[in-house]
Order: C-alpha cells, then structure tokens, then sequence
C-alpha cells in the first residue's frame, strides 16, 4: 500500500520541524492561561450573570466551567490557529523546492500524484491532530481543572445549553472547525505549489483570510452582495453549533462551501504539481 | 526503437523549450548497456536539462525516451531499477542520514535495515548514520546522494556532475567509488560533467552536447580515431636525432622542443606508423603520450559548432 508508505513519510517530515509544534504549544500555553484567567476572575462573570439572570431565573450549579472556558478558547480559530495551520500547509510543496529535496525525492518510482495526495491527506492530518489537541485541552484538561457544567451562551439573547447537548454541540462545533481549518490548510497548498518558497504561501494564505474577513465585514451593499461567495463568510459556522434550534440549512451551505473550495484549491495545486518543472 | 533492450537509455527527437530558450534540441541519444558514459558539454548546454528529463524532473516538449528497454506514457514507471542523483546533494537537513535514505527506500520497498546499512557501510557513512544531516559536510551529503541513487541496487545509474562542490579529495573518493560501483555491480553509469579530465578517466564512452544540440557519441576510441590531427609528447633520446628526423618527415606536420619533450602535430592515424620508424632510427622512445586527448577533441567539436 504506496499511500500509507508516502503519507507515513510525510508525517515523519512534517513532525521533524520544529514549526509543527509551535500550534501544540501555543495550545499548551494559552488554554491553561484562559482557565487560570477564569479560575480567577470567573467568579466576577458568575456574579454578574447571576445578577442579571437571578430576578427571572432560578441559577443552581456552575455558571462557569470547562464548556464555558471551552467556548471563548474557539474564539482562536478565526485568526490564530488559521495561521498556525497555515506555516505547515505553506511548506508542504515550496519547502520541498527550496530545500532541493524534489531532487532525491520526486526521481523516486512514484506518481507525482500520489507524492501529492500523500503530502495533502499527511496537511489535513495534521489540522485534525490540530483541534483535536484544542479540543482535549479545552474539554479534557478543562473538565479535570474546573469541571463540566450547563453552557450559556450568549446569542441574541441567552441560551442555556445542559452539559450533555452543550457535549453533542461542540463535537459538531469541532467538525465544522476542522472543515474550515482544512480550507485553510488546502489554500495554504495552492499557494505552496505556486512558489518556490514557503513564506510566500504563508502569507498568501493569512492576506486573503484577512482581507476576506475585513471585505466580509464592511457595511456596504457591494460587499453585502458578494459576501455569500467568500469562504471566509462560513467561518462562523461552528458558532452556529450552540444556536436552537441549531441552523441547518446554513450549516449544509457552509460545509459544502468548504468541501467545494478544498476540492478546488487542491486540483489547482495538482494540476499545478504534476506540470512543474524542477529547476531548483 | 531497435536494440533498445542493448541500450539502458535510448532517447529520440528530446526537445525542451522554456519560452524563447531552447534547452535541448531534437536530441537522440544512445547509451549502451554496461558502459560508463559521460556526457559532456559547457555550462548550459543542457545537461542538466536531459537528466531532469529522464528522471522525471522536467517534462519534454517533444519526443520521447526510453530506458532499460521501457517506455511509458507515465515516466514514474521508467524509474524502476534506476538511481540517480541530480546535481547537488540536498537532503532533508533536520533527519539523520540513516532516515533521510530510509525514507527514500520506503518509495523503492527496498527499505530493509540491513540493505540501508550495507549501503551507508559502502558510502563510508555507517559511523555518522544517526547525525543529522545539517551537521554532514558538501562531500559526505555528496556520498549519501550516491548512497540513496543505489537503493535497490539499480541496473542504471544517472549521475549529475556528481562530484561539483567537492575539494580535490572529495572528488577522487567519488570517482574511486563510481569506479567501484560499475565493476562490482555491473551497472550502467550515466555521468554528465563539464571536467573533461574526469570524464576521460572514467568512461568508456561519451556523448557532447553544445547549446541543446548532441554533436557526438559513441566510445571514446571510437571518436578518438575521427579526431584528425592530435598533439603528442614524445619523451626520446638522443632528442637531437629525433628532433631531426621529425621536423624533416612528411607525416609530422610540427615539431617543437620543450623543456623535457617533443612536441609534434600529427593526424592520429599516423601515429603507429610514425613511432615505428622513429624507433628504426635508434631513438629510444620512453613515452609517447596525447595530453588532454579529450580536452583536444571537445574544443575540435566546439570549434566545428
């Protein structure tokens, strides 16, 4: 089985720069931040809450705990770990090139089509590994730190979620992240086929997340108008997770959105893969 | 193709453009197998060009190739049963030797330990085997490139200037070493360089290419005996009697004295001829030798371009 052989070759690449751990240990360190900051000062929020909420409801239990700590920490998926996830995407292909290792590796007996597939399915590894080390850090270590409780969220008004369907709602909340961050990562390829070096695909990747989101965001009818053909537009779907009734119709839209543009980013890097001439 | 199963590459009509740059012009080349060949050209004549496209590096703009008796429409099938190394050594700096060719094995399924080592043992790494290879010098990154293009112990070895950006130690090891690899592994080695020296004292065979264009090829010998007029330096005594006897004869077409030699002009073909009757005239001949034979004959085929 080539494919497991190539995509096992790329995983030991990818995890024998140093790079790659930068997302686990920003993980590491800002996750534990956010819940001593919580630990700390959540009773202040607790109070308030309670404040606001005691005169028409009956609050029992923890208002802040692992989901609620678990919540804000997603928040990193707009900007932070799109740009984490991007330094490994952006290498994939440039990196080769700059290295000068197409030249031992790519005179091997395999398909350029395989090397590529490999090198994406090892990217898309990668982002899974990624949110799932989000997840068991936010859930995980946050149930053993602070515990589990109702989640409230605050969404045009206040929505109480009971610790089991708030559980159901972030596993549903972590996929559609995957799938946003997997767009991500697949952009990040595209421009990594294009170069020959991989700041250029970082960068690529980070200016039009931004500009799309900053486009996305201006008020005007224009941008209104062609707002619903950004991907960037979709990136808020796993906040639509801890909405009820939970937003199907757009849900479906922003998945096939990302799935339509991943397949469209990686065949424009393939096609552009298999036709590149290695000069370097 | 005829005889392409006597032939380890066989190419016809390889064209590369890039843009307005003809990089390799209708070239059809034939190299044996068992021989070592070197193909030779200046910088930029598209050496280079030729075995990125054999290798799969590049792809042709027109024309087509065959190698060990195989051709495919998908050239990662032709790739079986060669190694090549292409142009400079690079490696992934970050990993030890022994996994950098590991990995590399992995793709050929000839990654079983004791064939990795056999091979570092070969290429004189075994005992840096797990340094990483950000700490290897240009010569030992050089001999591992040399160490993976023999993972599966290839029938045909194709090596870009392989020994570029090696100092004069470094450079003799490589060649001892192709050297060693073509007669204990009876491989075919396909070697492009632009050091005249190094070509002719490894191959057997050569092939020159100038601006794109394949001008020549064949066997040395071969090429050698069309070369027309060559330099000798005859090492003889009493060199006032052979220095006599030359300047006068017809098939000497020069004769000059140096500090410790005669040097004559002369067609090649005459050569026996005349030697022989220089040793009629009681003039010890202690050496008759060519210098720079191929040097001699690339700058005749330059000239001719």
């Amino acid at each position: 089985m080539m494919i497991f052989t190539l995509i096992r070759n790329e995983l030991f690449k990818i995890f024998s720069y140093w790079r790659t751990y930068m997302s686990y240990f920003f993980i590491l360190l800002l996750v534990p931040l956010f819940f001593w900051g919580f630990s700390v000062g959540g009773s202040n929020i607790e109070r308030q809450l309670t404040n606001a909420m005691g005169n028409h409801f009956l609050m029992v239990g923890k208002l802040v705990n692992a989901f609620t700590v678990a919540y804000f920490v997603l928040n990193f998926l707009w900007i932070h770990i799109p740009f984490l996830i991007a330094l490994v995407g952006g290498d994939v292909l440039a990196g080769e090139e700059a290295a000068g290792t197409y030249r031992v590796y790519l005179t091997r007996p395999v398909s350029r089509w395989k090397i590529f597939l490999s090198k994406s399915i090892a990217t898309l590894l990668y982002t899974l590994s990624v949110i799932l080390f989000l997840g068991i850090m936010s859930i995980g270590v946050g149930a053993i730190w602070m515990g589990l409780g109702d989640l409230v969220v605050l969404q045009d008004g206040i929505l109480v979620l009971p610790a089991g369907t708030a559980a159901i709602r972030f596993a549903l909340a972590y996929g559609l992240s995957f799938l946003n961050m997997s767009l991500v990562a697949t952009l990040a390829i595209f421009f990594s086929a294009m170069v020959k070096n991989a700041v250029g695909p970082v960068i690529g990747t980070m200016a039009i997340v931004i500009i799309f989101f900053a486009i996305s965001s201006l008020p005007l009818d224009f941008f209104e108008t062609i707002r619903p053909f950004f991907f960037t537009t979709y990136f808020d779907s796993w906040t639509k997770a801890f909405y009820d009734p939970i937003p199907w119709d757009y849900l479906w839209l922003s998945t096939w959105t990302a799935l339509l543009h991943i397949a469209l980013f990686l065949g424009g890097a393939f096609l552009i893969f298999k036709r590149k001439d290695i000069l370097s | 193709m005829n005889n392409s199963t006597q032939l380890a590459i066989q190419t016809e009509g390889l064209t590369k453009h890039f843009g307005a740059i003809h990089a390799l012009q209708d070239v059809s080349l034939q190299v044996p197998n068992g021989t070592i060949f070197g193909f030779l050209g200046p910088n930029g004549a598209g050496k280079s060009t030729l075995i990125r496209v054999l290798t799969g590096l590049i792809h042709a703009s027109a024309g087509h190739f065959a190698i060990l008796g195989r051709r495919s429409k998908h050239n990662f099938h032709l790739r079986r049963g060669i190694g090549a190394l292409v142009d400079r050594a690079d490696f992934y700096k970050q990993l030890s030797g022994y996994h950098n060719l590991e990995m590399l094995a992995r793709l050929s399924g000839h990654n079983k330990p004791s064939h990795l080592n056999d091979i570092l043992h070969q290429v004189g790494l075994y005992s840096r085997r797990h340094d990483k290879v950000k700490t290897y010098s240009q010569g030992m990154k050089q001999r591992l490139g040399l160490g993976q293009a023999l993972l599966g112990d290839p029938k045909l070895l194709i090596l870009d200037e392989p020994t570029t950006g090696l100092d004069p130690i470094g450079m003799v090891e490589i060649r001892d070493f192709i050297r060693k690899i073509a007669e204990e592994r009876e491989a075919t080695i396909f070697l492009s360089s632009h050091l005249l020296h190094e070509v002719e004292e490894l191959c057997t065979h050569i092939g020159l290419i100038f601006s794109g264009e394949l001008v020549a090829q064949g066997s040395i010998e071969a090429l050698f005996q069309h070369m027309g007029e060559i330099t000798l330096d005859l090492d003889v005594t009493p060199t006032a009697v052979a220095e006599k006897f030359l300047q006068n004869h017809d098939l000497v077409k020069s004769c000059e004295q140096t500090a410790t030699t005669l040097r004559i002009s002369i067609l090649y073909e005459n050569v026996p001829e005349l030697l022989r009757q220089l040793a009629r005239q009681d003039v010890n001949i202690f050496s008759a030798s060519q210098k720079n034979r191929l040097e001699a004959f690339f700058l005749a085929q330059a000239e001719g371009k």
